[in-house]
């Protein structure tokens, strides 16, 4: 009895499941979707914790790595077995080809420790700390000059892995900031085009047709140079977020509009109008609910967009300048057929957009497959 | 006599205008009910009677014409032209069920809410317990198990979703509740429940109904006078027995033939109507029937055939209406 | 083999044998079609009634192989074709080469909705050609005056200009008729409508009706015809299978059903239906409740929770299934009282009871 009894409570949350809950549910089980979500979770972490997780800091540099490719840690020295650690490099002269080489020298050791002490940072701008998630030990003769490199390093011998980490913090941010900006504008004009209607509507769409119509590139490029040079970090990145977000509003007023559109007819708005309910709260109650799910989804799958956006206006040297960072201004440097083909791990933070992209989309997708109350 | 009713259509116009064509989805309709009276409007699709019942409840707008409703007090109100104050408290008055179970719930708000919905939008001061209680008895009415009412319209059939409909358009008590294709949509023998059930709570509540339908047969059970639409018109109204037994109009005298009637037994001659209903953007001159009709002359071409008292109670817009002997059903004696 | 031998090749061109419809969803198996057995003979038309849900679209598209991927069929459907000889279409590839020759030349189906039926993109008479084309002749000139020949044939008017008419030049009606042509322009042995007119008005269903019974004695095909609708099947069929959650409850000759109905879910149906004419019966006649999910059903009848004459302790433990009693009458309930289910509702009470006593 006991059985059936669970069963029936099992059925009963389904019926009295609201369409978020259902909406869960269903997601839940897209395994493409939950990877996608599991993976972008990850790259957000990194986002909040980079100071922490990346052992160098936004500046720091060191000339004796330059260009040098990822550190190979180690775990024998001199053939005995002293857990994961690394070499240091040392500049040789070449006798035969009369040139600088950089080699290990492995004379001295540097083990790789957990919670190492390194440069001061700050966690969301509150936590002040200088504990890295791990480093390098200081060697046995107090040379400190052992550093993990795991993607290598470039040009300036800036380590390549914490400046991804750094990167993702302006690359993984705007998206959403400019988002958020898009969301408001959309839903706000969208609303007034669908519920209005006529001459506003009319108006309305022809802005956003002329706006679609201009490509993206030449308009950021325009208005990049607008932005007054030497703004500190913060304001560019404001600036940025805000031209990004004055195209993609144009999609998802759209989108509402339409929506608005539809629903409008729907039986169950002409049965509250005729009820007496009041436009108002036709809007709040049956109108917005119905397009909020697919909003998110429209929303979801524009974040990629703009993630490509925010790289290519920096690799462009459009949007953000050294020696604040992000993914576009890192891929800035394989602009260089040499630099492709000699340090392929330059190539390394393309991965991380690659891989953001696919998870927006891929968990856009999950959504949109759960957000039909319906099927 | 003629003052005894609830509700009168006075000359109804609807016209649907885009940019280049306008279309007369209700021409000159007029009618009146009594109260407690179930009147049928049968038609083809496009005929305009779905058009009728929303301008009725002014779901949508009517163009031009009246709809006056003499409230219990016997004060008369005409329904399309009044203002905000006055609509407020006569708009509950009349009511509608629709057709599809499934656009007509909100799937995002429970049971609960949308039959609350409506007493919320007109008592805004009636406090939620209250509120409560009468959505309970009307859902205990209609048929719905109480203990399912913070469930949402997915876990219900197209039956029970129906009867979410009717106890929506019930719960604000009206009078008058126009039923589009209010069981048209659902299983027979899921139709059958719900129009019992329409006809106990008509009985119950004293309720009025405008029946709009395109089953005969079922607009012959509920109704106590039809009215049948073509192109917009009302070709011809009256008491449901007397037009079924005898229609006067030939379009509802074809229709009439077309029934499909379960029982192999009886072979009815069908009278095969030519070619398709017309355009409504383009309707032909005369009688807007007389491209199809077989008792067609040449009056018919040119002339309009008004609406005409055959007999009290009877009205037909055909030139011949009087001349003509036209079949239609037997009935049991 | 005694399946194989059973179809008798002279009169039926369809049996169906002990056929299931398996559906996997997210929640599980749902078994939709519980294992049916009928045939179709040649040149009648059998209707196949039943309310939504009650697995009549499922099994007229699984004798196709159309059904969507999640859904599984069971059993058996054998087919007398011409150009195959007798051959089961469950076994059949759904892709392969087999099934498609079948497809349009000797059985063809027509939907509800004319114009989802039709692709928007091309011209009517190109959409009627290419069935002549795939499956008669490559000859162009020549496939193009079969199929002129068979709209004329299905009423259409003025057909050298139809032909070059895309469909939304069509009204409902004669979309439907054109939707008939391209169905019968290969001249099928057998035709599955489902539900072809519950989409049109009245006085045009009435047309098509007829054209359809007109069509049938001229090219002498068979059709199953589906339908909820007891007003068309009884002025269409010859025979009546009625439907209930999965299985055919019963089945007989139309005037049999209508006049005797013996599963009190027919007598039901029969019962919600107004007859025009009728002196005004209060209440119509209902059957209570509503269909119960085909998803973990409990052992017994399908209808025994809206049973009227349901007998407790026997319908809701056994089986039942379709028993002849004469007159190509075949019901399946205990609590009929004809002789034969008496015997059967004996047999099975003994066998009930033996189970007991052997616990």
């Amino acid at each position: 009895m006991a059985f059936i009894k669970k069963k029936a409570n099992k059925n009963e949350s389904y019926y009295m499941a609201s369409q978020w809950t259902l909406m869960g549910r269903k997601l839940k089980k897209h395994k493409l979707a939950k990877l996608s979500l599991l993976i972008l979770g990850i790259l957000y972490l990194g986002v909040i914790f980079s100071g922490f997780i990346a052992p160098y800091g936004l500046e720091d540099y060191d000339k004796l790595y330059q260009n040098t490719a990822p550190t190979k840690i180690r775990f024998y020295h001199e053939g005995e077995f002293i857990g994961p650690f690394v070499y240091s490099l040392e500049k040789y002269n070449n006798p035969e080809t009369f040139r600088v080489e950089i080699t290990e020298d492995t004379s001295e050791y540097y083990k790789l420790k957990f919670f190492t002490k390194g440069v001061k940072y700050k966690i969301l701008g509150l936590f002040e700390s200088d504990i890295h998630l791990f480093g390098t030990d200081v060697g046995s003769n107090g040379s400190t000059s052992g550093k993990v490199m795991l993607f290598g390093s470039d040009q300036l011998g800036r380590d390549i892995f914490s400046r991804i980490l750094y990167g993702s913090q302006i690359s993984l941010t705007i998206p959403f900031a400019s988002a958020a900006i898009s969301f408001v504008l959309g839903i706000t004009i969208g609303s007034i085009s669908g519920y209005f209607g006529g001459v506003i509507d009319n108006i309305i769409q022809r802005i956003i047709e002329v706006l679609g119509s201009i490509p993206s590139i030449p308009l950021w490029m325009a208005m990049s140079a607008a932005i007054p040079a030497g703004l500190s970090t913060v304001k560019m990145y404001l600036l940025i977020t805000i031209i990004l977000s004055l195209i993609n509003w144009c999609g998802i007023a759209r989108v509402v509009r339409g929506k608005f559109m539809s629903l409008k007819n729907e039986d169950y708005v002409m049965a509250a109008r005729i009820a007496g309910v009041n436009d108002a709260v036709i809007i709040l109650r049956h109108l917005v609910p119905g397009f909020l799910s697919y909003l998110i989804v429209s929303i979801t799958l524009s974040i990629p967009s703009s993630i490509i956006g925010e790289t290519s206006m920096s690799f462009l040297g459009l949007g953000i300048r050294s020696p604040a960072t992000s993914w576009g201004v890192l891929l800035d440097e394989t602009k260089n057929i040499a630099n492709f083909s000699q340090y392929p791990w330059k190539m390394i933070p393309l991965f991380f957009v690659i891989l953001a992209v696919l998870a927006f989309n891929f968990l856009g997708d999950g959504l949109r497959d759960a957000a039909d109350p319906y099927k | 006599m003629a003052e005894d009713y609830i509700l009168k259509v006075e000359n109804l116009h609807k016209t649907f205008t885009s940019k280049k064509i306008s279309v007369r989805a209700v021409t000159d309709v007029s009618f009146n009910i009594k109260k407690g009276e179930t009147i049928g409007i049968v038609g083809e699709s496009g005929c305009g009677k779905t058009t009728l019942g929303r301008c009725i409840v002014r779901g949508i707008e009517a163009t031009e014409g009246k709809v006056i409703y003499k409230s219990l007090h016997g004060k008369e109100y005409d329904f399309l032209n009044i203002d905000k104050k006055t609509m407020k408290n006569i708009r509950k008055e009349i009511q509608m069920i629709f057709q599809d179970p499934y656009s007509s719930l909100n799937p995002r708000m429970t049971v609960l809410d949308i039959i609350k919905e409506p007493l919320r939008a007109n008592f805004p001061k009636m406090s939620k317990n209250e509120m409560e209680e009468r959505v309970k008895d009307i859902a205990a009415k209609v048929g719905l198990n109480t203990s399912y009412l913070m469930r949402y319209p997915h876990a219900f059939s197209g039956g029970q979703r129906q009867r979410v409909g009717i106890a929506r358009a019930l719960v604000l008590k009206p009078q008058i509740i126009v039923c589009d294709e209010a069981v048209s949509a659902l299983d027979v023998s899921i139709q059958a429940q719900v129009i019992n059930l329409l006809r106990d709570l008509q009985k119950e509540m004293q309720l009025t109904y405008i029946f709009i339908s395109h089953d005969l047969s079922v607009v012959e059970h509920i109704s106590d006078k039809v009215g049948v639409m073509y192109l917009g018109k009302m070709v011809e109204f009256a008491n449901t027995e007397e037009m079924f037994k005898r229609p006067m109009h030939p379009y509802t005298e074809a229709l009439l033939s077309a029934v499909p009637v379960a029982d192999p037994s009886i072979k009815i001659e069908r009278i095969a109507l030519d070619g398709e209903i017309p355009n409504p953007a383009n309707p032909p001159s005369g009688c807007y029937f007389h491209e199809r009709c077989r008792y067609c002359i040449s009056k018919c071409r040119t002339d309009v055939p008004e609406q005409e008292e055959i007999s009290p109670g009877r009205f037909v817009a055909c030139h011949r209406a009087k001349e003509l002997d036209l079949r239609g059903f037997e009935y049991e004696e | 083999m005694e399946s194989v031998t059973a179809i008798n090749k002279k009169e039926h061109i369809l049996e169906v044998k002990d056929f299931k419809v398996n559906i996997r969803t997210d929640e599980g198996i749902i078994t939709a079609v519980r294992g049916i057995d009928f045939n179709i003979k040649k040149g009648e038309t059998l209707g196949l009634v039943g309310e939504s849900g009650c697995g009549k679209s499922l099994t007229s598209k699984a004798i196709l192989g159309i059904n969507e991927k999640i859904c599984e069929s069971l059993g058996n459907i054998f087919f007398d074709s011409n150009d195959y000889g007798l051959i089961d279409l469950v076994s059949l590839n759904p892709k392969g080469k087999d099934i498609r020759n079948i497809r349009g030349k000797e059985i063809s189906m027509i939907f509800q909705e004319p114009m989802v039926s039709f692709s928007p993109m091309y011209t009517i008479g190109n959409q009627i050609n290419e069935c002549t084309r795939l499956h008669i002749t490559k000859d162009k000139a020549k496939s193009k005056e079969i199929s002129l020949e068979m709209m004329r044939k299905v009423g259409i008017a003025n057909v050298e200009k139809r032909y070059n008419q895309y469909p939304h030049e069509f009204s409902g009606g004669m979309l439907q008729r054109a939707l008939i042509a391209m169905a019968l322009v290969c001249r099928p042995k057998l035709l599955l409508a489902d539900e072809p007119t519950t989409a049109l008005d009245v006085t045009i269903q009435a047309q098509i009706l007829e054209l359809m019974k007109e069509l049938q004695r001229e090219l002498g095909m068979s059709i199953l015809f589906i339908t909820h609708d007891l007003g068309t099947v009884a002025g269409m069929c010859d025979r009546v299978a009625v439907m209930y959650l999965g299985k055919i409850v019963e089945i007989a000759p139309v005037e049999e059903i209508y006049q005797n109905p013996k599963h009190p879910y027919t007598k039901g149906l029969i019962g919600s239906v107004h007859k025009i004419g009728n002196k005004k019966e209060e209440r119509l006649f209902s059957i209570e409740g509503t269909v119960p999910l085909a998803m973990n059903l409990p052992p017994g009848c399908g209808f025994y929770e809206r049973c009227e004459d349901r007998i407790e302790g026997l319908c809701n433990r056994a089986e039942v299934d379709l028993v002849s009693i004469g007159n190509e009458h075949e019901v399946s309930c205990f609590a009929c009282d004809h002789e034969a289910c008496k015997a059967f509702r004996a047999k099975v009470e003994a066998e009930l009871d033996g189970n007991i006593g052997g616990n």
